[in-house]
């Protein structure tokens, strides 16, 4: 993995009429990662994705991807990426042969060993029409022509929706090998924590339109720590100085706060409260994300 | 490549517009022999029973169908061929345009390496491709089949109707492919085409003497089959219609999101 960035966004913003969907979105994906995208549904992910590749328009704010500015005519970022939309969006007035075929030919760098191979493990019947697949096999179908096209960045947005477990995992299996061999770089979207924490070694949450985490999925487990502070009676109502608080709660009396770093200044600052336990434990990235989220919400 | 998507997503309308208008033709030249005894008892119909609006119609399609070249025009060219032709211009720039409905693939589309003035630049020329070999093909096969009934219709004749059809009606293709813009489906740009195409042929036909900018008289092309003048006012003003047509659909297509 290098320090470059495959793709980077700056405040991105879209608005659709009075809806704002992107309300300053901030990502930093480095070249060769698995970055997973994480949010809830509504969250902004798709849209952001939509602008990346010159689907829609941002209405302010910068993203530029494999270097090139995102724009509905940066042909040579589309050229260079491959992408498969959360409906698994084909031709359905195709047979697989045909869609194969038509998708190779805007690729000079076609993998056709890796389309073969791809066509044995997926099981596609070259002529089967499109419209006929089952939700499984038209997932496969689209990951084939993704992964096939040589493409330096793969944008997968809800690559698992819809799919039974066997057939999410055949997918998560094919991007973790494929990115394994070919050092691309994966940008996948979802609302499924644990195959977020299963591949991705970088993750973003957005929330409402904006970024709320993001970092180096290690980092961000090394660095979130719950803090719980235990008191003789009820939990008193503070807030604390320390940086880094993510979000407190207080019930009776346990007051429990996450914190994204700074935990020796924040037990510090607590022991003025006086409290007769404070316990401090690791986090999981489920527990991040709810309660980023719920931040949010507060 | 994409020639081919435009290609598979048209194929079966363009096929069908070309089976039936294959049949049309055949059927005009097998019919003209019983239409060419019936025509004494047509003429005294015609000069004893009506009079007033109803009677010039009856004289005038009598009139014209004297000889087999008027009746290849007035049964052929000017009904069955002019709005079959239409009918499936307006099919065929139908849908497909990254239409947003299931299975179309406007997200796939728009993934692809390839500029959005091409997806609409392809699009076009392959429906107008289409188009132009349905009002071709089927007008060559009236002069390939007439020496069969005895008669002979000519090549000149059939490649000028064929070209007003194709340049006079070409705005028909241009308005669907525009609606399909507008619409995700296929039947709302068909259906409001065909619409559009009903009342302008009615307002040409309800106009004294009928209009030289009309747009079914350069399809019908009168004025061609009465005097050789091609009726260029009607064709011009179809290709500056089409032109603008095909320049807003681009915009759009530009402007979209999906």
């Amino acid at each position: 993995m290098s320090d470059v960035l495959a793709i980077e966004t700056v405040d991105l913003r879209k608005r659709y009429g009075d809806v704002e969907a992107l309300r300053g979105i901030n990502l930093g994906v480095p070249a060769g990662s698995i970055f997973g995208f994480l949010g809830r549904n509504g969250a902004g992910k798709t849209t952001t994705i939509k602008v990346l590749l010159g689907m829609a328009r941002a209405t302010s704010g910068a993203a530029r991807v494999l270097g090139i500015p995102a724009s509905p005519d940066a042909v040579d970022i589309r050229r260079r990426t491959a992408f498969v939309s959360e409906e698994k969006d084909l031709y359905d007035s195709m047979t697989v042969e045909e869609i194969v075929r038509f998708t190779a030919s805007f690729y000079p760098r076609w993998r056709s060993e890796l389309e073969q191979r791809y066509r044995r493990a997926f099981d596609l019947s070259p002529n089967a029409q499109v419209k006929t697949l089952s939700r499984g096999t038209r997932s496969r179908l689209a990951l084939l022509l993704a992964l096939c096209r040589g493409a330096e960045l793969l944008i997968l947005d809800e690559p698992t929706s819809g799919l039974d477990p066997a057939a999410a995992e055949d997918v998560l299996q094919a991007l973790v090998a494929h990115a394994a061999a070919d050092a691309v770089t994966v940008f996948f979207s979802s609302h499924q924590i644990a195959e977020v924490e299963q591949i991705a070694d970088h993750i973003a949450i957005v929330d409402r339109g904006r970024t709320v985490v993001a970092g180096a999925l290690d980092d961000l487990r090394a660095q979130y720590r719950r803090v719980q502070f235990v008191f003789d009676g009820d939990a008193p109502a503070v807030s604390f100085r320390a940086p880094g608080v993510v979000r407190l709660q207080r019930q009776g009396r346990v007051l429990t706060l996450l914190c994204s770093g700074g935990v020796d200044a924040l037990v510090a600052e607590a022991h003025a409260l006086q409290p007769v336990a404070i316990d401090v434990t690791p986090v999981t990235l489920k527990d991040i994300f709810l309660d980023t989220v719920h931040a949010e919400e507060a | 490549m994409l020639w081919q998507k435009s290609w598979v997503e048209t194929r079966w309308r363009f096929l069908i517009g070309f089976a039936i208008l294959l049949v049309l033709a055949c059927g005009i030249v097998m019919q003209y022999p019983a239409m060419r005894r019936l025509m004494p008892l047509a003429a005294s119909v015609g000069a004893g029973t009506a009079d007033g609006r109803l009677a010039r119609a009856i004289e005038h399609a009598i009139e014209v169908q004297r000889d087999y070249r008027g009746f290849v025009w007035y049964q052929w060219v000017s009904q069955n061929f002019a709005h079959t032709w239409v009918l499936f211009a307006a099919l065929l720039g139908s849908g497909g345009l990254l239409a947003r409905s299931t299975g179309a693939g406007a997200l796939f589309t728009l993934s692809l390496p390839v500029r959005r003035r091409d997806l609409v630049e392809v699009r076009a020329l392959t429906g107008l491709a289409e188009l132009f070999a349905l009002a071709l093909v089927p007008s060559l096969l009236i002069v390939v089949l007439s020496p069969a009934i005895g008669e002979r219709y000519s090549l000149a004749d059939a490649a000028v109707h064929a070209a007003c059809v194709f340049v006079g009606g070409a705005m028909f293709y241009c308005l669907a492919l525009l609606l399909s813009t507008l619409f995700s489906d296929i039947w709302r740009p068909a259906l409001i085409t065909c619409g559009v195409a009903v009342l302008m042929a009615g307002a040409e036909a309800m106009a004294a003497g009928g209009s030289r900018f009309g747009i079914f008289g350069a399809i019908t092309a009168e004025s061609y089959f009465r005097t050789g003048a091609l009726p260029w006012p009607g064709l011009l003003v179809s290709v500056a219609a089409s032109a603008a047509m095909l320049s807003a659909t681009l915009a759009n297509v530009n402007n979209m999101e999906v």
